[in-house]
C-alpha cells in the first residue's frame, strides 16, 4: 500500500467535511430569511421575479440537506457531483452579474442585495472562493471513500459473512471473500 | 468433471459478482434516497415562503395607485425612495437629504413617493421591520407620515437587537400628534399586508437593497447633490415622461 492510498481516506475526510460546513453555513445564514434570500437572487436579474423569489427560498434548505448528507458521508460521491454543480452555477452567476456590470452583494454567505452607493463590489475573491469549493468537490468525485463515513460503514455491513452465507449451503464456514473484503475498505 | 479447487474458484467468482451487484442495487437506492432528501428540502423552502406570503391588503389614505408608497407633494418629477425603518444607510440618507428633498416636494417641483419596506426583519428579534412600515402606513393614514418617518428614524434601533415595541412604536407616535386612531390601527396590525404588498412591489421593481432612490424610474445615486441634479434634469426636458 502506498502512503497515498492510506491517506486519502483522512484527506477525503477533511474535504468532506470542509464542504459540509461550507454548506451548512452558507444554508443556516439565509434559512432566516427566505424573502431576503429570494431578493438575492432576484438581484442577480437572471430569473424573472417570482421563479427568483421561489429559488431563493428552496436553495438554503438544499444547501442545509447537501451539507448534513456531507456531514455523515452518505453519498460522497453523488453528492460531490451536486456540489460541483451548484459551484458551476454560482461561478456562472457571479461572472454573469459582473459581466452585466451589476453592484451587487453575490449573496453567498449573505442575503446579498444591492451594494450601497459608492461601494465597489470586487467579485474576484468570490469567483476564487468558489472555484476552491469547486475543487473540493471534484476532489470528492474522484475519491468518494472517506474515513467515518455513513458509505463506508453501510459496505461493512453488506460484506459481511452473512451476506455471502445466503448464497451457498456450507452453513457458517468462515468465506474466503469476508476477510479480504473487510481489509480493502478503508 | 472440474477438480475441487476450480469448483471453489468458480463460487468465489460467483460471490463476488452478487457481492457487486449487491453494492451497485445499494448505491442506487442509497442515490435515489439522497436526491429524494435534496428535493424535499427544497419543496419545504417553497412551501415555508410561499405560506408567509399574505394575499389581501388595504392601503392606507394618501399612497398612490399602485397602493406600493406614500405619496407627498404632487410635483410634475416622480421620486421614489425605498427605505427600510431599521436599515442604518437609510437613516444616514434620511438625515442628511430629507429636507431637501422634502422642499422639492412642498415647492411643487416633485411628486415624492416613499416605500417603507421590510427587507430587513431578519435582522431584528421581533420583525421591527414589518411593524415599524405598518405604523407608518398608520400613521399615513392620519395624514403624518413625514413626521411619523422622522420619529422612526430618530429612534431608530440597532441592528441585531429587539426593536421598539408596538407599545412603543404607539407612544413615539403620540410625540407627533398621532392619538387614538393611530393606537387603534397598530394594535390591529391593520397595514402590516399592506408592507408586505409595499415590499413585494419593490422587489418586483428590482430594489434589492435599501436605500434606493429612482427618479422617473431610473436609479439616482441615494445623495442630495444626485437627486436634485436628476429632477432638474428631467424637469427641463419638458413633458414628464411617466414613471414606471
Amino acid at each position: 500500500m502506498s502512503s497515498w492510498h492510506r491517506a486519502q481516506p483522512w484527506v477525503s475526510l477533511v474535504v468532506r467535511l470542509a464542504l459540509a460546513g461550507v454548506f451548512l453555513t452558507a444554508g443556516l445564514l439565509k434559512v432566516g430569511d427566505l424573502a431576503a434570500s429570494g431578493r438575492a437572487v432576484n438581484a442577480y436579474q437572471i430569473l424573472p421575479y417570482d421563479a427568483a423569489m421561489i429559488f431563493g427560498a428552496a436553495q438554503p434548505f438544499v444547501e442545509i440537506a447537501l451539507g448534513l448528507l456531507l456531514l455523515v458521508g452518505l453519498a460522497t460521491r453523488l453528492a460531490g457531483w451536486i456540489s460541483a454543480v451548484m459551484m458551476v452555477a454560482f461561478i456562472a452567476g457571479i461572472s454573469s452579474a459582473w459581466a452585466r456590470g451589476l453592484n451587487i452583494d453575490c449573496g453567498c454567505f449573505s442575503k446579498g442585495g444591492v451594494l450601497p452607493p459608492g461601494v465597489t463590489p470586487n467579485y474576484v475573491p468570490e469567483l476564487l472562493r468558489d472555484a476552491a469549493f469547486l475543487a473540493m468537490a471534484v476532489f470528492l468525485i474522484i475519491y468518494p471513500l472517506s474515513r467515518f463515513s455513513l458509505d463506508a460503514r453501510l459496505d461493512q455491513l453488506s460484506t459481511t459473512d452473512e451476506a455471502f452465507e445466503e448464497y451457498d449451503d456450507d452453513n457458517g464456514e468462515d468465506e474466503p471473500a469476508a476477510p479480504a473484503a473487510r481489509q480493502r475498505r478503508p | 468433471m472440474s477438480s475441487r479447487k476450480d469448483q471453489n474458484a468458480a463460487a468465489r467468482l460467483v460471490r463476488e459478482q452478487i457481492a457487486a451487484e449487491k453494492r451497485r442495487k445499494r448505491t442506487l437506492y442509497i442515490s435515489i434516497a439522497a436526491v429524494s432528501a435534496l428535493v424535499i428540502a427544497g419543496l419545504i423552502g417553497w412551501g415555508v415562503y410561499a405560506s408567509s406570503k399574505s394575499g389581501e391588503f388595504t392601503a392606507p389614505r394618501n399612497t398612490n395607485s399602485a397602493g406600493s408608497g406614500v405619496v407627498t407633494g404632487s410635483g410634475p418629477v416622480t421620486v421614489d425612495e425605498y427605505v427600510d425603518f431599521l436599515c442604518p444607510h437609510c437613516k444616514a440618507f434620511h438625515d442628511d437629504y430629507a429636507a431637501q428633498i422634502k422642499q422639492l416636494a412642498d415647492t411643487g417641483k416633485i411628486t415624492l413617493v416613499t416605500h417603507p419596506v421590510a427587507y430587513l426583519d431578519g435582522a431584528s428579534t421581533n420583525q421591527y421591520s414589518t411593524r415599524s412600515s405598518a405604523a407608518a402606513g398608520c400613521a399615513a393614514d392620519e395624514g403624518r407620515f413625514t413626521e411619523y418617518a422622522d420619529a422612526l428614524f430618530a429612534a431608530q434601533p440597532a441592528e441585531g437587537t429587539a426593536g421598539p415595541s408596538d407599545d412603543d412604536l404607539i407612544a413615539l407616535g403620540k410625540t407627533v400628534g398621532l392619538g387614538d386612531p393611530f393606537a387603534q390601527c397598530v394594535k390591529d396590525k391593520k397595514f402590516v399586508n399592506w408592507t408586505d404588498h409595499v415590499t413585494t412591489e419593490a422587489g418586483k421593481a428590482g430594489v434589492s437593497g435599501t436605500p434606493t432612490v429612482l427618479v422617473n424610474g431610473k436609479p439616482v445615486q441615494a445623495t442630495g447633490p444626485a437627486i436634485a441634479a436628476a429632477v432638474a434634469a428631467a424637469s427641463g426636458t419638458g413633458p414628464t415622461p411617466t414613471a414606471s
